[in-house]
């Protein structure tokens, strides 16, 4: 849907023109355009429409006999708007009034005191006088609303904005109003705690403060923090924050408003695991083993014990990167591998790596859609990814373009997502099996090949596919596929590339405005880290590298082969973040050096590294990453590096001098420069040009420096058939927002930290005599894993689905693709 | 008097099951507006002068020519929440003669060209629902309702949904809200339930009385019906007298005949003794007149001149053995209970007012709190988002200003009556 075109249209405000586009509304008009403040309350537009509640906006217009309420009268030429009128005046005095008479003056002990908007309009609006006498309402106060959220009832002045994010933004239809006139108040519909995955927002949406946060309740007061801007690192959406600092600590993390990247949400991992920046676990010295337990020694130990195991190891290093690795630390990283030890060995993808050729074509500019594009395409398809746990801050993007703007959804999925009930058509196929269905997809829409034998091989139902394909086609020019890497991962991953690339150029993507391609990469930084060159077949800027290396599932058996000395770890544990615990296992165990940079001391780390450098968290961390959409942003230390942690920068750099290969920087911007200049689409950038709201390269004239690739069509191999259950069941794995380290170590988010649970569909739960909640066992080819059994109604039949990336009964311990579940 | 309309045959036994009403020539109406074509149904309804019946009196033919024409789902809503305290007719014409009012929606929604109609009628109203229910199971097997009605390829559906006890559900968006399932608050206007009502879609929204009116407008014609009532007032208006009256009920009167006619002579007037202190013109949420307004004519111009409204039609009578405080204070308890809470003034200012309000009736209050309680019904005044603050506002207001000098009678005594009890205890 092209995005709304608006004429500029000129008013009258307080006898001052003012020139506004159409259409916009009074409050937003006067405040951007002529710079007069029109109070509000219920307002907020990220919410959606108005709904003129408060009454707090009350304005005179010429020619309307009643006062109208700003926040919903869309400017229009020729209106004459009087704002500081007597009549106004009184309107809005009687309004602070009216909400003071039952709010309680408990300022001084109030969280919002000093920021609290209720403050701010009624001393600005406000008589300063109070005529009543009346016993104010009471309850019974605070109340935990959930873990997180603590409600205040006898504060709240009912702006339901909290209620209406609930109803309309995440849709989790949660929080409601009952009773009525003044007795009535929020609450959860049932009763239950108020836990969602983006619960926390309302907390940032109250304007008094009934709602605040219970891990930030009486920490500081307005004057004795500072907010410091900069970017969360805790998944790809990478949210821009606000760091609330009080004496060089993370107290809160804020949002920052930005409408291409997040729209002023934040989910709950990226409001409260700031929490594990400031706990006892935290890695906040360099460790070195010895005899058989890491103990913490001076810095210069650790990096001449790290340059001499690098040293002696020489060629035979390999190297993985993490997703909170900046492009900087992963440019100086691959560098280090590469010119300082001669190794090819470097990735940062899990699965497998992909031929150089379709790197390039998957972030070729053409097909890059933006976010916001999410929110305007005539239809969005969500292809083998669950927002809500990869990348969750998109999943309220969806629900906004689809509530509205009217995008039509579809889903194509193996595991049912919780944007199924908002989506007009749904593909279920086995899991691992993308590719077939891709190529199914691509034959309906080409009317070419077997709809049916291929939509089969994926285990997908053809006509939903085929339904699929005539939506996509008949929605409208604007298509955005949000795509989940996870789909090009595994031998077969640059097939599944390739048929993906086919449905993009059937649907004509390349080249169109508010279409194209969106990834969703498996690490924060992902996209970064492949275009600085940290893969194992390109160099930065997706260049030839010298030589080509093993991808991580080439160095995990290399090193289980003995024929790597040294893996240097930067923010991962394989373990926990590749796809087969068995394999790195082995890897790690063999290989006699392992140099990890880690904030925790997660299984593969403590267990198996012989160095180990302190990690900055996001908020001590300076650099670039780049967005899933092309994004370059830049990350900002909001507080000093705690204890003895250092710049992962410098220690890179430092390692490097020491082998001999100086990279000669001595401040982080030098590195960005350095990198900046080695990456030919990221010529010229700067950091100021980044800033504080990133620039997104494939809008740059640089970005043809990009070496093209064929965006297909391609001829497609037939792909393999999914597994046959015959009894069995085939085996998925997923990772939910909550499979985190960093949520591990929150104490406040520690209550959501998931146990594993097998999601089945209820036939499948019948046949094996299984009901919800119920302990089995999952295992395949001797291995097993615990698990509780969790009925999901759109499961598809013939599949289970088990979580990875935690830390016990991962997903990653089995084989599959086939299972075995049984009760425990 | 004038020819009964919507009462004519009103007691007649049997006059709810089809077979009565068809024998006194029910659903002849609609088999006619099915032979005219639509435009021109509309303007039978606008040029017949019909104004609502439910409280706001907007021209009917006009609210129905603003939903847009063209192929989408649209619908009609029959407003039977009937909340208005005084007002008791559309429960007679909804348990007496249901087919008429079946009638009139079928007509209407043949007019705006609705497929779907519901009626959303108050839950206390649990024997008219049945009523109507069954009316409607034989409007189906007639062929009143359903698939081509009479054979005209016209189609329509009518449901009857039960509210659970809100006075708000009566205002038109907070029933559409009600009715969607949801909770029943007001909605932020425009947009105008024409363009966007139910579920999204075009809808026209009408009160029980209006609807029942529509197979008479159309058997008489627009202008017979005009010519009826008098300027701006076309028709006949079923009025509910209560309060202190020697026979109070329904009367079906034409618009323009004296109020004095209406409270003396149909209601029977005053009992013995006592005399009229103040009477709402048009429901509790009417500013109040008193005994000098009795000649005025009963129209909405009139009333509408004379500070009040004519409303639903529900005059409420109240004499001089009744203390203006009481009744202020009953008003006030009604719509600080009924207030949706949704917008500040009406959520704030209905509560403040009773509590002042009970202050004043207990003699702990002074005359300054007249003064702030004069102020915030000013501050509640066209500040709101739907009229619910308005309809406490607007007759409290008129109290003050209209018997300010009982309201501080009326605190003298108690505290003197108080301070005598005191003065007793204390030399007892």
């Amino acid at each position: 849907m092209p995005r709304p075109i608006r004429e500029m249209v000129t008013f009258t405000l307080d006898g001052r023109e003012v020139t506004a586009p159409e259409s916009t509304m009074l409050v937003d008009a006067a405040l951007e355009y002529g710079d007069v403040e029109i109070p509000v309350f219920c307002y907020e537009p990220k919410i959606g429409p108005p709904v003129g509640a408060c009454r707090m906006c009350l304005v005179e217009i010429e020619g309307v006999p009643k006062l109208q309420a700003g926040c919903s009268v869309p400017v229009k030429d020729g209106m004459i708007v009087h704002t500081n009128t007597p009549r106004v005046k009184e309107a809005q005095e009687g309004v602070v009034e009216f909400l003071l008479i039952n709010h309680p003056l408990d300022c001084p002990v109030c969280d919002k005191g000093g920021e609290c908007p209720l403050q701010d309009k009624s001393f600005g609006w406000g008589s300063g006088i109070s005529r009543t006498v009346e016993p104010k309402r009471h309850f019974e106060k605070p109340l935990a609303l959930s873990p997180l959220i603590a409600i205040d009832r006898e504060r709240c002045i009912m702006c339901y904005r909290c209620v209406r994010f609930s109803q309309e933004v995440s849709e989790d239809h949660q929080l409601v109003l009952q009773e009525r006139g003044a007795d009535t108040f929020v609450t959860t519909f049932d009763g239950h705690p108020y836990v969602a995955p983006f619960s926390g927002n309302i907390i940032e949406l109250c304007p008094v403060g009934a709602l605040t946060s219970r891990p930030y309740r009486f920490r500081a007061r307005p004057w004795d923090i500072e907010q410091a801007g900069s970017i969360c690192m805790l998944c790809p959406a990478q949210c821009n924050v606000s760091f609330t600092v009080r004496d060089e600590r993370v107290l809160r993390v804020l949002q920052r408003d930005h409408e291409g990247v997040d729209n002023g949400w934040l989910c709950d991992k990226g409001r409260f695991a700031y929490q594990a920046i400031h706990v006892d676990e935290r890695v906040t010295e360099p460790l070195i083993r010895d005899g058989g337990t890491l103990r913490a020694v001076p810095w210069e130990l650790a990096l001449e014990t790290a340059a001499a195991a690098l040293r002696r190891a020489g060629g035979r290093v390999a190297a993985l990167a993490g997703g909170e690795t900046t492009n900087e630390e992963g440019f100086l990283l691959q560098s280090l591998v590469r010119d300082a030890l001669g190794s090819p060995d470097v990735d940062s993808r899990r699965g497998g790596t992909l031929p150089l050729e379709l790197h390039r074509a998957l972030v070729a500019p053409a097909l890059q859609a933006s976010v916001p594009d999410l929110q305007y395409a005539h239809a969005v398809l969500v292809l083998d990814t669950e927002p809500v746990d990869d990348i969750p801050i998109l999943d309220l993007r969806i629900r906004r373009g689809v509530r509205h703007q009217g995008v039509r959804l579809f889903v194509a999925t193996s595991r049912p997502s919780s944007l199924d009930d908002r989506a007009r058509g749904i593909v279920r196929y086995a899991p691992g099996a993308g590719e077939a269905f891709l190529a199914a997809l691509d034959a309906a829409l080409t009317g070419e090949g077997d709809v049916d034998a291929l939509a089969g091989a994926a285990g997908a139902d053809a006509d939903a596919v085929r339904r699929l394909a005539d939506g996509l086609r008949d929605a409208g020019e604007e298509v955005v596929v949000l795509w989940g890497e996870r789909l090009t991962a595994g031998p077969r991953g640059a097939d599944a590339a390739r048929a993906l690339l086919n449905v993009a150029a059937r649907l004509g993507l390349a080249g169109r405005d508010g279409a194209g391609l969106l990834e969703v990469p498996s690490a924060a930084n992902g996209r970064g880290l492949r275009e600085v060159g940290v893969l194992p077949n390109a160099g930065p800027g997706l260049c030839e590298p010298s030589a080509e290396g093993r991808d991580a599932d080439g160095i995990a058996a290399a090193a289980a082969a003995g024929e790597i000395a040294a893996l240097y770890l930067l923010h991962t544990d394989p373990l926990l973040d590749q796809p087969s615990r068995r394999a790195w296992g082995a890897a790690l165990e063999k290989a006699s050096t392992v140099i990890a940079h880690a904030a925790f001391l997660t299984e593969g780390i403590a267990e198996h590294a012989t160095v180990v450098f302190p990690a900055e968290s996001h908020a001590e961390k300076e650099g670039t990453v780049v967005h899933p959409d092309g994004r370059v942003q830049r990350l900002r230390r909001a507080i000093g590096r705690q204890g003895d942690v250092r710049g992962e920068w410098q220690v890179l750099a430092e390692l490097a001098a020491r082998l001999g290969a100086d990279p000669r920087v001595l401040t982080a911007s030098m590195v960005s420069q350095r990198l900046f200049d080695a990456v030919p689409f990221y010529a010229g950038l700067t950091l100021d040009e980044i800033g504080g709201r990133g620039v997104r390269w494939p809008e740059r004239e640089q970005a043809g420096a990009l070496p093209t690739a064929a965006l297909g069509p391609f001829a497609l191999e037939a792909p393999p058939a999914a597994a046959t259950a015959n009894g069995r069941l085939r085996l998925g794995a997923f990772r939910s927002i909550w499979a985190a380290p960093e949520v591990a170590a929150s104490p406040a988010l520690s209550f959501l930290r998931p146990l594993q649970r097998a999601e089945l569909s209820p036939a499948d739960a019948e046949r094996l005599g299984l009901r919800h909640g119920e302990r089995v066992v999952v295992a395949s080819n001797g291995h097993s894993v615990s698990a509780l059994v969790h009925l999901r109604q759109a499961a598809p039949e013939g599949s289970v689905f088990l979580e990875s990336g935690i830390a016990e009964h991962s997903a990653a311990n089995l084989d599959g693709p086939l299972v075995e579940v049984r009760r425990a | 008097m004038t020819d009964h309309l919507l009462f004519s045959n009103i007691d007649e036994p049997g006059l709810r099951t089809i077979d009565v009403y068809e024998r006194r020539g029910g659903y002849g109406s609609l088999r006619k507006a099915l032979a005219t074509p639509r435009e021109e149904l509309i303007e039978t309804l606008k040029g017949s002068g019909l104004r609502g019946r439910g409280g706001a009196g907007f021209p009917m033919g006009l609210k129905a020519s603003f939903l847009p024409k063209g192929d989408m789902q649209k619908y009609v809503v029959v407003n039977a929440d009937e909340s208005e305290p005084g007002t008791f007719k559309d429960r007679e014409l909804m348990q007496k003669n249901p087919h008429q009012l079946i009638e009139g929606i079928v007509i209407a929604a043949y007019a705006v060209d609705a497929t779907i109609s519901f009626i959303y009628i108050r839950g206390e109203y649990v024997h008219q629902a049945d009523v109507l229910e069954a009316a409607i199971a034989e409007a189906y097997e007639r062929g009143y309702l359903g698939e081509n009605v009479l054979g005209s390829g016209f189609t329509l559906s009518l449901a009857v949904h039960r509210g659970a006890g809100a006075y708000i559900c009566g205002e038109e968006t907070g029933l559409l809200d009600s009715l969607e399932g949801k909770r029943g608050n007001p909605r932020l206007k425009p947009p105008f339930p024409a363009n966007q009502g139910l579920f999204q879609g075009p809808t026209l929204i009408n009160n029980v009385e209006t609807l029942s009116t529509l197979p008479h407008i159309v058997e008489l014609g627009s202008e017979r019906y005009a010519e009826i009532g008098v300027q701006n007032s076309a028709g006949t208006k079923l009025i509910s007298v209560s309060g202190q009256v020697r026979n109070p009920g329904n009367f079906e009167i034409e618009l323009g005949m004296s109020s004095r006619e209406i409270i003396f002579g149909l209601a029977g007037g005053t009992f013995e003794g006592r005399e009229i202190k103040l009477w709402f013109p048009g429901g509790s949420s009417s500013p109040v007149l008193t005994k000098d307004d009795l000649d005025l004519p009963y129209d909405f111009d009139t009333m509408a001149k004379a500070g009040t409204m004519l409303g639903s039609g529900a005059i409420i009578v109240v004499d001089d053995s009744t203390s203006v405080v009481d009744v202020a204070l009953k008003v006030a308890t009604f719509y600080a209970h009924e207030s949706c809470g949704k917008c500040t003034p009406c959520r704030e200012g209905t509560s403040w007012t009773r509590k002042m309000l009970t202050r004043v009736k207990d003699g702990s209050a002074t005359p300054m709190d007249l003064d702030i309680m004069a102020s915030v019904q000013e501050r509640i005044i066209g500040n709101c988002l739907c009229v619910l603050g308005d309809a406490m506002a607007m007759p409290i207001g008129s109290m003050i200003a209209k018997f300010r000098g009982e309201f501080e009678d009326h605190i003298e005594r108690v505290r003197a009556e108080q301070e005598r009890a005191i003065l007793a205890g204390v030399s007892g």
